[in-house]
């Protein structure tokens, strides 16, 4: 009892847990204190400074692999057994929440989660949308022409100009900074800024986003559109 | 008890809709490494935390999921096989913290995969759970586990509390910890 009390103790400080000899009649009380105590407000939260630290001793690791985190030839073997290693967790993984619905694969049946097509109108003009420094690299910006909405990034230099109205019933998608993405309020499906589906939870992946035409003409951006 | 929470939420929850797990489709990938420790460095953090209760243990095994898995990651890898890896790599790194600290498993990983990345927070998951397990209690068992586990009060202050000595509040605590954990497996 005396390992278990103090495990407790530790556990309701802020302190790191001593290991003790836990008797089988203790590992319930571990859960369930562990349960309790993970429930306390802000409890999931990383702090910042760690958040930045392992970011930093990261950022360091991929320096010393020459090749950074990614895939080198020599080690190309490992790499793709442990890929086949986890596809099969990630099929586990959805077969968990299966029975509601299936994945969506690349490959597999029904629309392909590929860009989507070019909305052009039948009769259209070039409306300026906003100034193109107002379009960092990287940038991301919404906007309302009447009848089209949508989202402006710039990647690469290049603006690319999406629907802002989901494919699935058309609610209003909402951009996500941290994530990057697109995602619709009504039934959780989300969109990357190239249009692709990106998650779903619909039995029949909606169709990508369309593209609308963009270019960039005396220091604005315009899009194309009724 | 297994960390599972019973299919209607246990009671008291608010009206979320029911949990639909997301599907990544597999073209989505990460730009760099970078993407894949922001995206994803809370969930893990989350998780070990739910698993671990304490902030030190957490951050030691987050950090070591990340250095883990980052090392052979292909970044090219969709958005789901990265989350996938990451979280067998989390099983991994928290089953040896099991054996090595306590000497057995006592939380795993098995049942929560597909919660991970659900939209509901890591933390609204552990409250929901914390409220099955504090709504079977007794009155006083239940408020002074609230006290001790949720709102972090000191022994003394919880014994003020419940106008009790602090001997009483250790014994209250102990047994409530006690039945709780009978309640729950």
């Amino acid at each position: 009892m005396r390992g278990l009390a103090r495990y407790l103790h530790d556990l309701l400080g802020q302190r790191r847990p001593r290991r003790f000899r836990a008797a089988p009649e203790d590992d319930a009380v571990v859960r369930t204190a562990i349960a309790l105590r993970a429930a306390r407000p802000g409890s999931g939260q990383p702090r910042e400074a760690f958040v930045e630290e392992l970011h930093e001793r990261l950022a360091t690791q991929a320096r010393a692999v020459p090749h950074g985190p990614g895939l080198s030839e020599r080690r190309g073997r490992t790499t793709r057994r442990q890929f086949v290693q986890v596809a099969s967790v990630a099929a586990t993984a959805a077969a968990i929440g299966a029975g509601v619905d299936h994945i969506v694969e690349a490959d597999g049946s029904g629309p392909a989660p590929t860009a989507g097509a070019t909305l052009t109108p039948n009769s259209g003009r070039w409306q300026p949308v906003l100034a193109s420094a107002e379009l960092a690299e990287g940038g991301v910006k919404q906007f309302e022409l009447g009848s089209v909405v949508g989202f402006l990034a710039r990647s690469g230099g290049q603006v690319a100009a999406v629907s802002g109205v989901c494919t699935h019933q058309a609610c209003r998608l909402a951009f996500a900074a941290q994530t990057r993405r697109l995602n619709c309020p009504c039934h959780n499906a989300s969109f990357a800024l190239t249009g692709d589906v990106v998650t779903h939870q619909l039995k029949i992946a909606p169709a990508p986003l369309p593209h609308l035409p963009v270019r960039e003409v005396d220091g604005r951006v315009e899009v194309f559109a009724p | 008890m297994r960390d599972a929470l019973p299919p209607d939420g246990g009671a008291g929850g608010s009206a979320d809709p029911p949990a639909h797990h997301l599907h990544v489709v597999g073209a989505d990938a990460y730009p760099d490494w970078e993407a894949i420790y922001r995206d994803n460095v809370g969930r893990i953090y989350g998780l070990m935390f739910a698993k671990v209760g304490n902030r030190p243990d957490a951050e030691d095994l987050t950090a070591e999921v990340f250095v883990t898995a980052l090392r052979p990651l292909r970044v090219s890898a969709s958005v789901g096989e990265v989350r996938a890896y990451l979280l067998a790599t989390a099983r991994t790194v928290l089953a040896s913290y099991w054996r090595r600290t306590l000497g057995r498993e006592m939380t795993t990983l098995d049942d929560d995969v597909a919660d991970v990345f659900a939209e509901a927070s890591i933390n609204e998951q552990a409250m929901a759970r914390a409220r099955a397990i504090l709504d079977s209690l007794p009155d006083r068992y239940r408020r002074i586990l609230e006290l001790r586990f949720l709102g972090a009060c000191s022994l003394r202050e919880a014994a003020d509390e419940l106008g009790v000595t602090v001997g009483n509040a250790k014994v209250l605590q102990h047994r409530a910890l006690r039945l709780a954990a009978e309640r729950g497996m």
